[in-house]
């Protein structure tokens, strides 16, 4: 993640990488394009460096890659295993833990 | 000015990124750079623009690759607690040296056909066989303390932690192979410490670290030269 996000968003790439590899197969550009989108530029990968993290994912056997052509261009697309979908679960259960809770405590200083 | 994914190959080099994964990364950073740069020519701007514009979105080639280094880094158990797995554990390997040390030794007297029974081993008198067990005990501490070297250099790679992490531990591991021993006797077989030290097995850990610096460093020499070409 850019170093402008704090640092309590640690494992938070994990999870975001996960969740968008859940839907389909995916690349590098991809993902990064899509996670600006998708959180409306709230969050951002620095570009490239999303690419260690996915070989890291793999070493971890959380998700598989392999070269394919599509239109012409050749890049390595990236999809979610069995593994990866286990922790996918996992992460989600503690990030709606995680959240209830600061939602609780931030509606309890308004009240 | 020079090629910008060059100049990351170079870098990754550098901080010892090991050869497949700078491959991978380097071919990966490419074709990202190239959707970066059909995004711009489809908004309408010009090749050297566009070109331009995606240079500048991935930013500076060696902060990029400082960035993939230390995601590598904070990617492993070793990257992350490097001081405790290269500094400290090497002390706590000692014990696991003699314990492996003990097992070769015992699988060694098995296999030469002594089984389980220490009384069987051979008697004083016997000269030749007690030197022939001698020395394949030293031998077999030799060989643990190659392995246990040899691993802390893997790791020290994998981890892509600084290589003076792999000669600390190196060190350390040098330090207390010379004075650990593995000694036979006929009847009896011992492992511990001992005050004289084993000039060649404290060789053996620098001498496995240099060997793998000098290939690593050659092996990065021959691939930027392949790629020069």
């Amino acid at each position: 993640m850019k170093k402008t996000n704090p640092s309590f968003l640690n494992g938070v790439p994990e999870l975001l990488v996960l969740r968008l590899l859940a839907c389909r197969e995916m690349y590098g550009y991809q993902i990064v394009e899509e996670i600006r989108a998708q959180t409306r530029e709230a969050l951002s990968f620095g570009e490239g460096c999303i690419y260690p993290y996915l070989h890291y994912l793999e070493a971890e056997k959380q998700v598989s890659s392999r070269r394919r052509e599509v239109e012409g261009r050749s890049r390595n697309y990236y999809k979610l295993t069995v593994r990866g979908r286990k922790r996918l679960d996992e992460l989600t259960t503690e990030w709606k833990r995680v959240t209830t809770g600061v939602a609780l405590l931030m509606e309890g200083q308004h009240a | 000015m020079p090629d910008f994914i060059e100049t990351l190959r170079r870098r990754l080099l550098e901080l010892g990124c090991p050869m497949a994964q700078v491959r991978r990364l380097v071919q990966e950073v490419a074709d990202h750079r190239e959707d970066l740069k059909q995004a711009a020519l489809a908004e309408g701007l010009a090749e050297a623009e566009a070109e331009a514009r995606a240079n500048a979105q991935l930013g500076d080639p060696l902060a990029l690759a400082e960035q993939m280094m230390a995601t590598l880094r904070r990617a492993s158990w070793w990257g992350r607690h490097f001081i405790i797995g290269f500094g400290v554990l090497p002390l706590l390997a000692v014990p696991v040296l003699w314990v492996l040390l003990f097992f070769l030794e015992l699988a060694l007297i098995f296999a030469l056909g002594y089984g389980w029974d220490l009384k069987k081993l051979p008697r004083a008198d016997n000269s030749i066989a007690i030197h022939h067990l001698q020395v394949a005990v030293v031998c077999a501490h030799y060989i643990a303390v190659a392995v246990l070297t040899f691993c802390f250099c893997w790791l020290a790679r994998r981890a892509v932690v600084n290589f003076k992490w792999a000669v600390i531990a190196c060190t350390i591991c040098s330090l207390y192979a010379s004075f650990s021993k593995g000694t036979i006797t006929p009847h009896s077989f011992q492992v511990g410490l001992c005050w004289t030290p084993d000039w060649i097995v404290t060789a053996i850990p620098f001498l496995i670290a240099g060997a793998i610096y000098f290939f690593q460093r050659r092996t990065r020499q021959r691939f930027l030269e392949k790629v020069a070409d």
